[in-house]
């Protein structure tokens, strides 16, 4: 099934600093839940695993991220990635496009995200799907922002090994998201700088 | 028909429901509820995939979890010859996939283990590589030149499973021609599932000592899937005991043969203990006979007048991955050709299609006798179009086209004898009940204020009770049913059907069949159904054909023990046969007053006092091999109110006028009647199970698949008129799946019309808040 994510958060940092974060699949594969960039395989290529927890179910997608396309200038990024479940109970594939524009106080980030997701994922419905993705949004934005502070105060860019994200948890914040209009989370509250979604399809 | 004393409680006695005392109490005996000593549980590994080639099967880890007892995967039965099994419509199907995977949720291997929950832990530790293929889920594309081919085991290499037609095409199209108007129709019924309350399941149970296999199964035909696993497993049929317990509601979900079924019966001979498998929510949903997924067109020619002259369909039937339908095998679309419905059409052509797509498979008779509800929502939906073309009130258009009462018995373009029906009288009540007049004089002002109020009709025509012998079969097997009635010394009784309730009230209804019969109280008839072992062969319920054939099995053999309790009257009464007369539970002489034998004292007679050159005992069997089907029919009215702002539609009003003859008891008629309203409501407004491009299931959870409550549920109002049909012993015609028949196109019918005058001609199924929503906001209604 296919979902169209659209999203826009602001960063209190300069344009050019985010955009070596965000060109780096390696810096901003540590800040997507449940990610690891495990390879390089070539300049612009990535092997890499993502970790779901459904229940008792822990779909371990393994695969590639490539950079399609790298604008410098208009620090725009085009990454495709594509996985399957190591036990055969799925795949996945996500095309992002970033965008960095400067914005006063700091850095406008845009990223459009079309996911395809056959199995058992997809048959939560694109309700739930959309509402894992926004819930796994707020955390990427979270850690994103926790990076490039570590970047600056020179913490350590190494990420703990990932833990998988429990989307059954993450379900129940969907659902409670799509009854209360709130995930209930505490990082997923609306804040001056919180991510702010620009519409779902 | 005599009417028995309440104390008898024969035909026409609300009497409650017998089996009402343990369900209520939670002391149902449902397949989940047996367990055995030693009983081990399977679960399924199943495909994520539509469609994708199967490279390998690693169950390495999952074996070595403790607990796990054996795996099964289709190259394991390939060696047996099982890792395929034919359907109930002479195709075959895959048991566990073996080269490549159809459908997602398919079963691909059977994990065994100690417990369910191990069983299930395990499933997740199986390892399947797969090779993602082109996924076809558009019927409409499945018979393209580049469509990609989904059963690489047929000779046939196209995805076509039949194309079946029936009437004069030359005479119909002709008749279109010369027509004067001509209106048309792309009506969808959208793919829903039964979704019954307890979902599939069955404990094998194959005892090596006696090499008897007993079966405890959700089967709505448990005598047809004993001969089936016979064939197939070629296990004899006498060791082979399948027991139907209670079952918590079928809708022809529980007809076919499901892969779980057998490879719990593989693992039970290869283990030599009890196997239970149990299937959760999202795998009956997924996974079985869904119902429906018809694309039809149909279209109507009529003079100006609204006379119809000819009707024209043409339907693309979506099957799935294996046509896995219970189809009579001469009606490969089933009973759909009563699409011309309670009109009189000169001349009809109907024509089907059926086609594989990467979907679940089935095409199961959702409470309906094969494909009648999508015949009878698309004749009432055309009509509506009709009538709408002509500015004519749908109500006018229907009495025009109405087959008259004196031409019954009538003869259908497209094949049918119609036994008895009065269409006119039906409709009449169904008007005067819902105040038709005010009703049109209110949506007439509402209009003028722009509110939006509709008003929908829906005048059926069912065909029920497969089936004459003549035509009707189901793997060869002939569509008779079958009772059999043992009266004890007593005067009390138990009666065995060839059929199964599940849910029908069947234990009270076939005892007041032969309490009007035999006069016995129905309190003291015992009825048992669902054990090959006991019971008379017969084929089943579902079709709503237990009254019109084991019904009438069952009269038929309580006239048999009624003849044979006749000679026994007249030997203790010492009068001859001539001079003795019948009323519900006794014998008298003419003309003696007093002088009469009650049934309990002939019973006790026919064991200790045997006539010279009788056989002791009381007991008869009947199969039944109905002479026609029944046709029942009623005419349904909804009224609805949308809210202009959100879409919202209200059912305000809905009257149901049933006719199904004779009816033997009327609060059971009523409640299936509110049953099948509320699912036809929910198919109507909420129910669809879509596919996305990549064959994922989007309706596989009741998070999506939407089962309608108390509260969504709108008030019923019932009435009933009475033509008994002529051929049934007792003149009674089926009513368990006309409401569901009915329903649909009523509702869809009163949408429309609260929308009609914008120009919306029709809408599909499911309709939502959010379709009438994105209308109104494109009429530039919403404010």
């Amino acid at each position: 099934m296919a979902v169209k994510i659209e999203k826009t958060f602001q960063v209190n940092e300069p344009v050019e600093k985010v955009w070596v974060f965000l060109s780096d699949p390696r810096k901003v594969g540590t800040c997507v839940p449940g990610a690891q960039i495990t390879e390089q395989v070539d300049e612009r290529t990535y092997k890499g695993a993502i970790k779901v927890k459904v229940g008792p179910s822990v779909t371990d997608y393994k695969g590639e991220v490539q950079i399609v396309r790298l604008d410098e200038q208009a620090h725009e990024i085009e990454i495709l990635g594509k996985g399957q479940d190591v036990k055969g109970k799925g795949s996945a594939s996500m095309k992002m496009t970033g965008k960095l524009r400067a914005v006063d106080g700091g850095t406008e980030v845009v990223s459009v995200s079309e996911l395809n997701v056959i199995g058992i994922l997809a048959q939560m419905g694109s309700r739930v799907i959309n509402e894992v993705s926004n819930i796994m949004f707020e955390q990427f934005t979270k850690n994103f922002r926790q990076q490039l502070q570590n970047a600056e105060t020179g913490g350590s860019e190494t990420a703990a090994a990932p833990k998988p994200i429990s989307a059954v948890g993450v379900a129940f914040s969907a659902l409670k998201a799509a009854v209360t209009g709130h995930s209930g989370r505490a990082e997923a509250k609306p804040g001056p700088e919180g991510a702010k979604d620009s519409g779902t399809s | 028909m005599q009417k028995t004393s309440a104390e008898i409680g024969g035909m026409g006695h609300p009497i409650k429901r017998k089996e009402d005392g343990r369900f209520i109490q939670g002391k149902g005996n449902y397949v989940d509820d047996v367990n055995l000593p030693g009983m081990v549980y399977g679960h399924m590994v199943r495909s994520p995939y539509a469609h994708a080639r199967l490279k390998s099967i690693n169950t390495e880890a999952a074996k070595k979890l403790p607990g796990v007892l054996a795996i099964i995967t289709g190259e394991d039965l390939a060696k047996a010859n099982l890792a395929w099994m034919p359907t109930l419509s002479y195709d075959k199907q895959m048991v566990l996939a073996t080269g490549k995977v159809l459908f997602q949720a398919q079963e691909v291997a059977f994990v065994v283990a100690e417990d369910r929950y191990t069983a299930a832990d395990a499933a997740e530790l199986v390892e399947v590589e797969y090779e993602e293929l082109p996924v076809l889920v558009d019927p409409h594309k499945a018979m393209d030149a580049d469509a990609p081919l989904l059963r690489e085991d047929r000779t046939e290499k196209n995805n076509k499973i039949f194309h079946w037609e029936v009437g004069d095409k030359a005479a119909t199209d002709k008749a279109f021609k010369e027509a004067a108007v001509v209106s048309k129709v792309y009506a969808l019924s959208p793919r829903c599932h039964p979704a019954p309350l307890e979902t599939c399941g069955c404990v094998a149970d194959f005892n090596k000592a006696t090499e008897k296999l007993t079966v405890w199964l959700t089967s709505q035909a448990p005598h047809a899937h004993r001969t089936v696993f016979a064939l197939v497993g070629g296990i004899p049929e006498q060791n082979i005991r399948v027991i139907s317990p209670d079952i918590g509601g079928g809708f022809g979900n529980k007809v076919p043969v499901y892969p779980g079924y057998v490879c719990a019966v593989v693992a039970s001979l290869t283990l030599g203990v009890p196997v239970k498998w149990i299937e959760t929510r999202s795998e009956n949903l997924q996974s079985t006979g869904f119902a429906r997924d018809y694309h039809m067109t149909a279209e109507v020619a009529a003079d100006k007048d609204g006379k119809v002259k000819a009707m024209r369909v043409k339907t693309l039937a979506d099957h799935g991955a294996f046509n896995a339908a219970a189809q009579p095998t001469k009606f490969p679309a089933g009973l759909f050709s009563i699409c011309t419905g309670s009109y009189e059409f000169p001349q009809a052509f109907c024509e089907v299609d059926g086609v594989y797509t990467n979907k679940a498979p089935g095409g199961i008779a959702y409470r309906c006798s094969f494909r009648v509800t999508e015949a009878a929502y698309l004749i009432e939906r055309v009509m509506d179009v009709l009538a709408d073309d002509l500015k004519m009130d749908p109500v006018e258009l229907r009495q025009k086209n109405f087959i008259p009462a004196a031409k019954f018995p009538y003869q259908s373009p497209l094949g049918w004898t119609y036994d008895s029906g009065d269409y006119h009288a039906a409709m009449k009540l169904a008007l005067d009940t819902v105040g038709y007049d005010a009703l049109l004089k209110e949506q007439a002002e509402k209009r003028k204020k722009g509110e939006l109020m509709g008003i929908g009709i829906s005048s059926f025509t069912e065909i029920v009770g497969a089936g004459p012998a003549h035509s009707f079969d189901i793997l060869g097997i002939k569509m008779f049913d079958s009772a059999e009635i043992r009266v004890h010394p007593t005067g009390k009784a138990i009666c065995r059907m060839g059929t199964k309730s599940q849910g029908q009230g069947h234990e009270t209804t076939y005892a007041q069949i032969v309490a009007q019969e035999l006069g016995i109280p129905a309190k003291d008839v015992q009825v048992e159904e669902g054990d090959t072992d006991t019971a008379p062969y017969g084929l089943g319920t579902y079709a709503s054909r237990s009254t019109p054939t084991s019904g009438a099995a069952t009269a038929m053999a309580a006239r048999k023990i009624r003849e044979k309790a006749k000679k026994i009257a007249a030997f203790l009464l010492e009068a001859s046969e001539e001079d003795l007369e019948w009323e519900p539970g006794k014998f008298s002489v003419k003309g003696a007053p007093g002088k009469s034998k009650t049934i309990q004292e002939i019973a006790f007679a026919a064991y200790t006092n045997i006539p010279p050159g009788l056989e002791a005992g009381l007991e008869a069997v009947n199969y039944y091999d109905p002479p026609n089907l029944t046709f029942p029919f009623g005419t349904y009215i909804a009224v609805v109110d949308i809210d202009k702002g959100t879409g919202e539609i209200k059912v305000r009003r809905f009257v149901a006028v049933d006719d199904c003859g004779n009816i033997i008891n009327p609060m059971i008629v009523e409640g299936q009647i509110h049953g099948g309203l509320t699912e036809g409501f929910a198919i109507a407004f909420m129910q669809e199970i879509t596919y996305d491009e990549s064959g994922n299931v989007q309706g596989g959870t009741f998070m999506d698949y939407l089962v309608p409550t108390a509260v969504e549920t709108p008030h019923w109002e019932t009435g009933k008129t009475t033509t008994p049909s002529p051929h049934h012993p007792f003149g009674a015609k089926g009513v368990g799946e006309s409401p569901n028949v009915g329903s649909p196109a009523a509702f869809v019918n009163a949408v429309v019309d609260a929308l009609s005058h914008l120009g919306v001609k029709h809408i599909d199924m499911p309709i939502t808040p959010w379709k009438v929503w994105n209308i109104l906001k494109e009429k530039g209604l919403t404010g």
